[in-house]
């Protein structure tokens, strides 16, 4: 049991316990906004990509197209892809959150245990 | 079967007792196949394409995180893309960058997935990913599967892409080419999602409580996948091989048995099904039992000879000098022990009852006597050949001490010495688990 627990503590509990310091929601948030942060991102790159794709032709039609709609089309795309993506994060980060908690409750009722029986061996 | 376990358990003892330099170099084994994939599919920078550089990089993945081999066969990869040209860089780039910032954050550890993934690609054997990784791996290890065989399609579509780039000198006309072909290669979007569906699928079924879970899980996902991918081939003509793809997936299961053997080996027909409750809930478990052996170990047990009563000094010269004329090891040094329950008896040879107060070849044989053969392995079950041995060092104690009769005494403990390891041998070669002492 003792190898066990300073396995998991040597690989897998220094970063659950981390997590496990965070109440749910402030650790939620966080990856919700990492999320935000990398979806934002995402999106320039992925726009960026596209303009430079036909760049001749957009540049030829910028006078022409209507500016308002077209940057109101791009930031409802960009709105839906932010918002799926971060809904996505914060059920993943729900998931782990309380995986890591109840991995965390069962190293502790271990250590409990190991404790108990070190004891009854000294007694 | 029972042997196939045996040899499970020595390999697995093999690898708990050697991790250490194990690891590392199986490490150093993927790091140095994964860069030369790499310098094999692109290989257009000539200075990146060379073995040395392929060697130390390698080496330095085997000592550092898996995350740094991911990182290294991206930079690898984009030096390649490089040397081909600037806009198939920049693409390259952004698709890494776009895969890392989305989906690769989800599951850091799997590196080694998003590695292996391309390389089990190169090797014509990519269906065993989905399966295995279903199987040892968490549903978030879809990701990390998808990420690589997007990768590996990017690579092997800016390889086709090489030549046509190569005669275009217009920046945006280049730039619109791969992108084209990117958001064309509908492969890597059937083959991504196949994969990724089919690790759900194992790790969903190989979690339930059904006999023969990870059977089922592995031939259910070989299945899905063969099913996602005609059904993708139909809707966008991909360039698919199914008969390959049904080849591959038998080979996958294959694999994935394999694995399964050392990861999942029970024994369903001692199933045992239980209730129990306690204060607060009723517990309805149901028991499958490992299959185990209980694998031979080796003790060393050191034998003091000259606590032998009745040996002079010297014939226990003449007894070292006889042994380093014979080869043999000298006196007084361990004497190797394979100890396991069940040959106690066995090894003690008729009348070495005798005993003799003070010689340590006594105890031993008294407290091998006492072994039986279903005895568990305890000190008096080792110390059983110890007996036999026992009775000759007793025999060349109790003699007169000239240099000649000394020399037949030793003599004659040497070849029983031999006689009861060629029975250690014996009993080894016929299956038994039974001691190999060597004295001397």
């Amino acid at each position: 049991m003792m190898t066990k627990l300073a396995s998991y503590e040597e690989k897998e509990g220094k970063k659950n316990e981390n997590i496990g310091n965070f109440f749910r929601g402030d650790y939620v948030a966080i990856q919700v906004v990492k999320s935000l942060i990398c979806a934002t991102l995402t999106f320039v790159l992925i726009f960026a990509m596209y303009i430079f794709y036909d760049l001749d032709a957009f540049m030829t039609e910028i006078y022409k197209i209507d500016l308002f709609s077209y940057i109101k089309n791009i930031l409802i795309f960009y709105i839906v892809t932010v918002v799926f993506y971060c809904a996505l994060t914060y059920v993943f980060s729900t998931w782990r959150y309380f995986r890591v908690r109840k991995s965390l409750k069962l190293f502790s009722q271990n250590l409990k245990k190991l404790n108990a029986m070190y004891r009854e061996r000294k007694n | 079967m029972t042997l196939l376990l045996e040899y499970r358990e020595k390999i697995k003892r093999f690898y708990r007792m050697n991790s250490v330099v194990i690891l590392p170099v199986l490490k150093f084994l993927v790091a140095f196949f994964a860069l030369n994939g790499v310098n094999t599919l692109l290989g257009y920078m000539p200075r990146l394409d060379n073995i040395a550089i392929v060697l130390i990089a390698s080496l330095a993945c085997s000592f550092l995180p898996a995350g740094f081999l991911t990182l290294l066969c991206a930079v690898f990869s984009i030096a390649h893309l490089y040397a081909m040209s600037l806009e198939a860089m920049g693409v390259g780039l952004c698709v890494y960058l776009v895969l890392f910032l989305m989906l690769f954050r989800f599951a850091p550890k799997d590196s080694y997935v998003v590695i292996l993934t391309p390389l089990l690609f190169s090797l014509k054997i990519p269906y065993v990913v989905p399966i295995v990784v279903g199987l040892i791996g968490n549903p978030v290890s879809a990701v990390s599967v998808a990420c690589g065989v997007i990768v590996y399609y990017l690579l092997t579509m800016m390889v086709g892409c090489a030549p046509t780039i190569r005669t275009m000198n217009d920046f945006s006309e280049k730039l619109r080419y791969l992108i084209e072909n990117l958001m064309e290669n509908k492969s890597a979007i059937v083959v991504a999602a196949s994969f990724a569906v089919t690790v759900v699928v194992v790790y969903v079924i190989r979690r339930m409580s059904v006999e023969y879970a990870w059977t089922i899980a592995m031939v259910a996902g070989a299945m899905v996948n063969l099913l996602i991918l005609l059904v993708g081939n139909l809707i966008y003509d991909i360039d698919l091989s199914m008969i390959g793809a049904v080849l591959g997936s038998i080979l996958a299961i294959v694999i994935a048995k394999v694995i399964e053997f050392f990861r999942f080996c029970v024994d369903y027909s001692r199933t045992e099904k239980v209730q129990f409750e306690d204060d607060e809930y009723y517990y309805y478990v149901k028991a499958v039992p490992k299959m185990n052996v209980a694998a031979s170990t080796k003790t060393v047990k050191k034998i003091n000879t000259n606590t032998q009563s009745g040996v002079s000094v010297g014939s226990a010269a003449a007894a070292r000098s006889y042994a380093e004329s014979r080869n043999t090891e000298k006196p007084g040094t361990v004497a190797r022990t394979r100890t396991e329950a069940g040959y106690g008896r066995e090894h003690v040879t008729p009348g070495t009852q005798r005993t003799q107060a003070g010689s340590q070849g006594t105890a031993a044989r008294t407290a091998g006597r006492t072994g039986n053969s279903a005895a568990p392995r305890t000190g008096a079950n080792m110390s059983s050949g110890g007996g036999s041995y026992g009775t000759t060092a007793r025999s060349a104690a109790g003699r007169t001490v000239n240099p000649s009769g000394n020399r037949s005494t030793v003599q004659q403990r040497t070849r029983t010495n031999y006689s009861a390891q060629g029975a250690a041998r014996n009993s080894q070669r016929a299956g038994d688990s039974e001691d190999d002492e060597e004295f001397f």
